[in-house]
């Protein structure tokens, strides 16, 4: 170890209580930001891979214009054509089509309106978690026509179990009168409760037929292994789609652009959660300034006799800079350890939010949470404080510059 | 005397004070603003919520609300407005309204959407439609056609005023029952989920197309306060029979703003605590550093013979006089900083649908609760001289020797 | 050959409104390997010339030559050099790095230098032993006596062979007979290595030690003496 960081380390310990109080400061802080910003992304990433999952897939071929309108004619003629371009692309693991018509569900004694929405069972059950949620009765099969998936809610307001029938009524893609009986043969929970009161699952063969969709989708849903890989597969895709769509009628979409919603609040959420983080650590900032300041001050003849035997401003400056930042330095790999194993225990038993359950469930999130530690959620917080406590060490750093030998040492 | 010597010796290093009454001053700043802010969003949403056709308490035939179809009406919807008239305060309003799920298409879209067939008069007092239509007018009693849509729903079934709407539903029989309508009024709402999901008809004109008599699908009231709610409704409840009638307060029927004010609670309380922490390391050292380089000065009034609690009120007058002063101005800049804000809000309207998945409004406006502000400046208060009791104890036990050696 | 030369050199400090005339006009010439002492009661100017000489504080006016470079005309930084190459100092009090050991605090000088590792530590322990400190290279400030302090002081100022070491009254805050001791330990480095001592002092003691002694009252030189 060079004298300059023995130094550094010794003058640290000189007023030992003063530096602890100090360190615990910004341990305290960097803690608090590992902790909450791994909650936070850890429930972001629960979000989206929910809403993923159950809804959107990564990446959506559509027509222009049917996610705002959500209009029966707004199709994807050629869903063949697109699988063609899907299997030239590696990164997708799964894809599926659907089709989707908003209809009027009666059971024998309850009329609904729902989202009747045909599925491939079998590319389905790759691509979101619809057959895991099927909680009574049996998913679809490939041979299934007239069968339905009903929403546990929408089962119960319509007052229906497996093997009772539903009427359905819509309208075509021609605009003529869809209408058809269908068998319950199984009933899902999402636990979100829109979805579960609002949808029925049929097989895609038979809702083409009976919404005369000739051979059309509404949605062409890819996945891909993970989210990093939503932007190449856009890329590719699109490149492929514009191949073979010559109207140019076809739209790419990621996730994003199909739940704006979400991703706002996110971005809601960690712009709010900065802002008060910012806050807290200019707070702390401020509680260490003082210790910054009088380990400068105190010190002022000590100085003076080291400038006196030759030492530039520039390296007094210097070493007293390394001074601070060993101080950061400590506080926050402490914080960083502490703030860590906080975090890990909870990642591993998960946080119970007792009496929120309903609420977070609106957002797709379970009732025990579980934050996720990752080199981002630690790094962010971190960085933080390390810029804020730096910027507040260079300011009495930046007072000895004017200091001179000899006002130095006869300083009291 | 001690006061005077602690506020003296609180300005005999000026930049130390300063440096850390800014730290008290940011903190408390940051306690009033921020949890202003925090209120405002709850408060919008628990306003949103009632006036969203929801009112302070409402009543239901039993089981409406789990199964909300028309057999599950009201039939004698006078009973319950005797009951109203005897029990509610002079100044509370109510409103009966019909309402059911139904399916609103015209020749290019269809889709779902809550039908509720309101008493124009009466309905103006209570939720925020009277206000709302932008386009076209409000319903009048009388009117068997008129429908009034939101604003995002007649987007999206690409139609506008005078156009024909059809809905359909299930009647009393059970049969289907559908009915045109023609568009007479848009409105818009704080939320598009709002806009979205009702369209509204006069009560007269519901009961017709469902086939109802003088039936009722729930009765909503308004009170001056919402305070007196569970009041009220207690009361209500006492008149009107549980096995016939359920009777809700806007806890019971928001369920969700009720879990997110309680989150916001804790949270704002928690907020406090860390930021207080945060200050509290810095206000110890500044006080600690404050007490040693006056060690020899203790050992000399201890010397004179000052006793050890006489010490200790001393440095706690001093931390007393830093955290009133920090107190001061933080809240004076908390205060200015809501001011500043209560009348244009912070607009979010860029994340607007962010906001709409959030369930806030796109606006935010500050709220001010005296019982946050009380808190607030408490918690600063009291834990700051809780703290301070540490550097205190430790100047009141300088030796007068040791002390007098130490240099 | 002069070490040093001083030609009439004036400094005025302003208290507020007040104007000291610390150094009125001071003459002064100082030849290689002296063994010099500036004397005179406190007050009268001889820390502020020691200052001035070792380009701690600027003249107001005259010129300050030291082994040929005009030191009232370098900036900062030239004079923090000159004063870590050639200069080395000795102070009343507060003259080490508290928290560096005995070893380390003459080492810290040559660090400045950067003189490699090894060397340092081959030049740092025998100055050390020179001085009679062998027993202490691990010791901190507070685990030495003021005497031995001192005596670390010597060792970093003339560790790095400096063309002069000025010493503001060295043996102010110790026993007559420790002071003694430094003394004579001083008078043996410079006589053994050749390094020009100046020092200020208003003990008697001391004055007796010099080979050459130089008076200043009110801000002049007074008197001289060989």
């Amino acid at each position: 170890m060079s004298i300059e960081i023995k130094m550094a380390w010794r003058n640290i310990w000189r007023n030992s209580r003063r530096s602890v109080l100090t360190i615990l400061a910004i341990v305290f802080a960097t803690m608090l930001l590992v902790f909450m910003l791994s909650f936070q992304f850890g429930s972001y990433d629960t979000m989206i891979n929910t809403a993923v999952k159950i809804h959107t897939g990564h990446v959506q071929v559509q027509a222009e214009g049917y996610r705002d309108k959500m209009d029966t004619r707004l199709v994807v003629p050629d869903p063949g054509a697109v699988s063609g371009v899907i299997k030239n692309i590696p990164e997708i693991e799964a894809y599926t089509s659907r089709a989707n018509a908003f209809s009027l569900v009666s059971s024998s004694d309850r009329t609904c309106g729902v989202l009747l929405t045909g599925i491939d069972p079998e590319r389905e059950a790759k691509v979101s978690t619809l057959k895991k949620l099927v909680r009574r009765g049996e998913y679809l099969t490939r041979e299934d026509t007239d069968m339905a998936l009903v929403g546990e809610l929408l089962a119960r307001n319509l007052k229906v179990d497996i093997g009772d029938e539903l009427v359905v009524l819509g309208q075509g893609r021609d605009g003529s009168v869809a209408a058809s009986v269908l068998k319950v043969k199984g009933i899902f929970s999402s636990g979100e409760d829109k979805f579960d009161r609002n949808s029925v699952q049929m097989p895609l063969g038979y809702f083409q037929d009976v919404f005369s969709m000739r051979g059309a989708v509404h949605e062409v849903v890819a996945l891909g292994s993970s989210l990093e890989d939503v932007k190449k597969i856009k890329k590719e895709l699109g490149a492929g789609v514009r191949g073979m769509d010559s109207d140019g009628n076809l739209v790419i979409l990621d996730w994003m652009e199909l739940m704006p919603g979400i991703v706002q609040s996110i971005k809601l959420d960690l712009v709010s959660g900065l802002i008060m983080y910012v806050i807290l650590i200019v707070v702390v900032a401020f509680s260490i300034l003082n210790t910054f300041l009088m380990t400068i001050f105190e010190r002022t003849r000590e100085f003076g006799v080291l400038m006196a035997i030759g030492m530039t401003p520039g390296r007094l400056m210097k070493s007293l800079f390394l001074e601070s930042v060993t101080i950061t330095l400590v506080g926050i790999i402490l914080g960083i350890i502490s703030g860590g194993m906080i975090t890990w225990y909870f990642q591993v038993h998960g946080i119970l939010i007792s009496g929120a359950s309903e609420l977070l469930r609106q957002y797709g999130l379970p009732e025990r949470m579980y934050p996720q530690l990752s080199i981002l959620s630690v790094s962010v917080g971190t960085g933080i404080v390390l810029i804020i406590t730096i910027l507040t060490a260079i300011y009495p750093v930046l007072k000895v510059r004017s200091l001179r030998p000899v006002e130095a040492m006869t300083a009291v | 005397m001690y006061l005077q010597m602690g506020w003296r010796n609180i300005w005999r290093n000026p930049r130390r004070t300063i440096v850390i009454m800014t730290a008290v001053i940011i903190g408390v700043w940051a306690m009033i603003f921020l949890g202003a802010l925090m209120r405002g969003i709850s408060e919008q949403m628990v306003r949103n919520g009632i006036t969203t056709l929801t009112g302070h308490i409402q009543v239901h035939h039993r089981g409406f609300r789990k199964d909300p179809v028309i057999e599950n009406s009201i039939d004698k919807p006078e009973v319950v407005e005797a009951a109203l008239s005897k029990i509610l305060p002079q100044d509370a309003r109510w409103t009966t309204r019909v309402r059911v799920d139904a399916i609103a298409s015209n020749a290019r879209h269809s889709g779902g959407a809550t039908l509720v067939g309101i008493d124009p008069e009466r309905e103006a007092e209570i939720s925020f439609i009277g206000q709302a239509v932008t386009e076209g007018a409000y319903l009048k009693t009388g009117d068997t056609y008129g429908i009034i849509v939101g604003q995002a729903l007649a987007d999206k079934f690409e139609t506008k005023l005078g156009r024909k709407l059809v809905m359909m539903s299930q009647d009393t029989k059970g049969d289907i029952a559908s009915r045109a309508f023609r568009i007479t009024g848009i409105f818009r709402a704080e939320m598009e989920a709002t806009e979205k999901q009702f369209v509204f008809v006069t009560t007269g004109a519901a009961r017709k197309m469902l086939k109802l008599g003088n039936e009722a699908s729930e009765v909503s009231i308004l009170l001056t306060d919402y305070k007196e709610s569970d009041e009220v409704a207690d009361a209500l409840r006492g008149v009107l029979p549980s096995e016939s009638y359920d009777v809700e307060t806007w806890r019971e029927l928001l369920p969700l703003v009720t879990a997110v004010l309680k989150i916001y609670d804790w949270f704002i309380y928690l907020w406090f605590l860390i930021i207080f922490i945060a200050m509290g390391f810095g206000i110890v050292n500044t006080i600690l550093m404050a007490v040693f380089e006056r060690i020899r000065e203790f050992g000399l009034l201890k010397a004179l013979g000052m006793k050890p609690w006489w010490i200790v009120k001393e440095v706690l007058a001093e931390s007393f006089f830093l955290l009133i002063l920090g107190m001061v101005v933080g809240n004076a800049l908390g205060f200015l900083s809501i001011f500043a804000l209560t009348d244009t809000g912070i607009d979010l309207s860029a994340l607007s649908e962010g906001l709409e998945f959030a369930g806030m409004s796109r606006v935010i406006y500050p709220f001010v609760l005296i019982t946050d502000i009380v808190a607030a400046n408490l918690v600063v208060l009291i834990l700051g001289l809780v703290v301070s009791i540490y550097p205190a104890v430790k100047a009141a036990r300088f030796t007068p020797v040791k002390a007098m050696a130490h240099t | 050959m002069n070490i040093v030369e001083c030609r009439d050199v004036k400094k005025i400090y302003r208290q507020g409104k007040v104007e000291v005339h610390a150094l009125r006009g001071v003459n002064l010439s100082i030849q290689k390997g002296g063994f010099i002492a500036l004397a005179g009661p406190s007050g009268s100017g001889k820390t502020t010339l020691l200052n001035i000489i070792g380009g701690l504080d600027y003249a107001n006016s005259g010129s300050i030559t030291l082994d040929g470079n005009i030191i009232n005309e370098m900036s900062q930084s030239k004079l923090a050099n000159l004063r870590l190459n050639n200069i080395g100092f000795v102070f009343q009090a507060y003259n080490l790095i508290p928290v560096l050991s005995a070893l380390e605090n003459v080492e810290f000088v040559m660090l400045l230098q950067g003189v490699p590792a090894a060397e340092r530590r081959k030049r740092a322990t025998t100055i050390l032993d020179d001085v009679g400190l062998k027993d202490a290279y691990g010791r901190r400030p507070a685990e030495l006596s003021g005497g031995q302090q001192q005596r670390v002081a010597v060792a970093r100022a003339i560790v790095s062979n400096p063309l002069i070491v000025l010493a503001d009254e060295p043996t102010a805050n110790l026993d007559s007979k420790t002071g003694e001791g430094l003394m004579e330990m001083m008078r043996e480095m410079n006589e053994k290595k050749d390094v020009t001592f100046i020092f200020s002092t208003h003990d008697r003691m001391v004055m007796d030690y010099a080979r050459r002694l130089v008076y200043i009252r009110d801000g002049l030189v007074a008197d001289e003496q060989e």
